[in-house]
């Protein structure tokens, strides 16, 4: 069974408490690695102001991960999620070769800056 | 005609690059909300390629990570102050 990198990204909702907010995430990891995927990394980005209102809330939790799995893993997570109440939204994407190069940029820290180049511009 | 090249009715037409492509930037993130905001106007909207210059390419790769912000509420959809 091949197996495909993927990002998962996914809003919890902010009632809850916040020793809950590890046992989501914690859930959603168990679901990953029970159907063959292995978990890279689990960014934490913390409860964070929303750009417009989701469901009369303000704010979210923020969980954003870097997994390996088989393709019929996502559909069974994203199932999941779609059932579960305490996640407000989640966004998978799945890299392709650029994708997996620019992965490698971030994890060294390298990623070329934009406002960088546009500075000397101006000179 | 107007001999003088210094004049301001012949200004010179400033040549537009491609920031993206300049950087050697191969993928635009949807998580970098700092600089998908300087692509966007003070409604939230996208800006076109005429007046930022990037290239064909890296404004389909822009286009794709502003909504992708915008779903994950990143990014307004409409700007606070228009709603």
């Amino acid at each position: 069974m091949s197996k495909n990198y993927y990002e998962l990204t996914y809003i919890i909702n902010p009632v809850l408490e916040e020793d809950q907010f590890g046992a989501v995430i914690e859930k959603i990891n168990k679901l990953i690695t029970d159907n063959g995927g292995e978990i890279e990394e689990v960014d934490d980005w913390g409860l964070r102001k929303f750009a417009y209102e989701i469901d009369k809330k303000q704010s979210g939790y923020y969980v954003n991960m870097y997994f390996e799995a088989p393709a019929e893993t996502i559909n069974k997570v994203e199932r999941t999620m779609r059932i579960d109440d305490e996640i407000m939204r989640y966004l998978t994407l799945k890299y392709d070769a650029k994708m997996l190069r620019h992965r490698e940029l971030v994890k060294k820290n390298a990623v070329p800056d934009i406002f960088a180049v546009e500075e000397e511009q101006e000179d | 005609m107007i001999k003088n090249p210094s004049h301001p009715k012949k200004s010179v037409r400033k040549v537009k690059q491609c920031k993206f492509t300049k950087a050697g930037l191969e993928y635009i993130d949807y998580k970098d909300v700092e600089t998908l905001q300087r692509f966007t106007n003070d409604q939230g909207k996208i800006l076109p390629r005429r007046v930022t210059g990037t290239s064909a390419k890296h404004q389909r790769q822009l286009t794709r990570a502003v909504k992708r912000a915008r779903f994950l509420s990143l990014m307004p959809y409409v700007a606070e102050n228009l709603r």
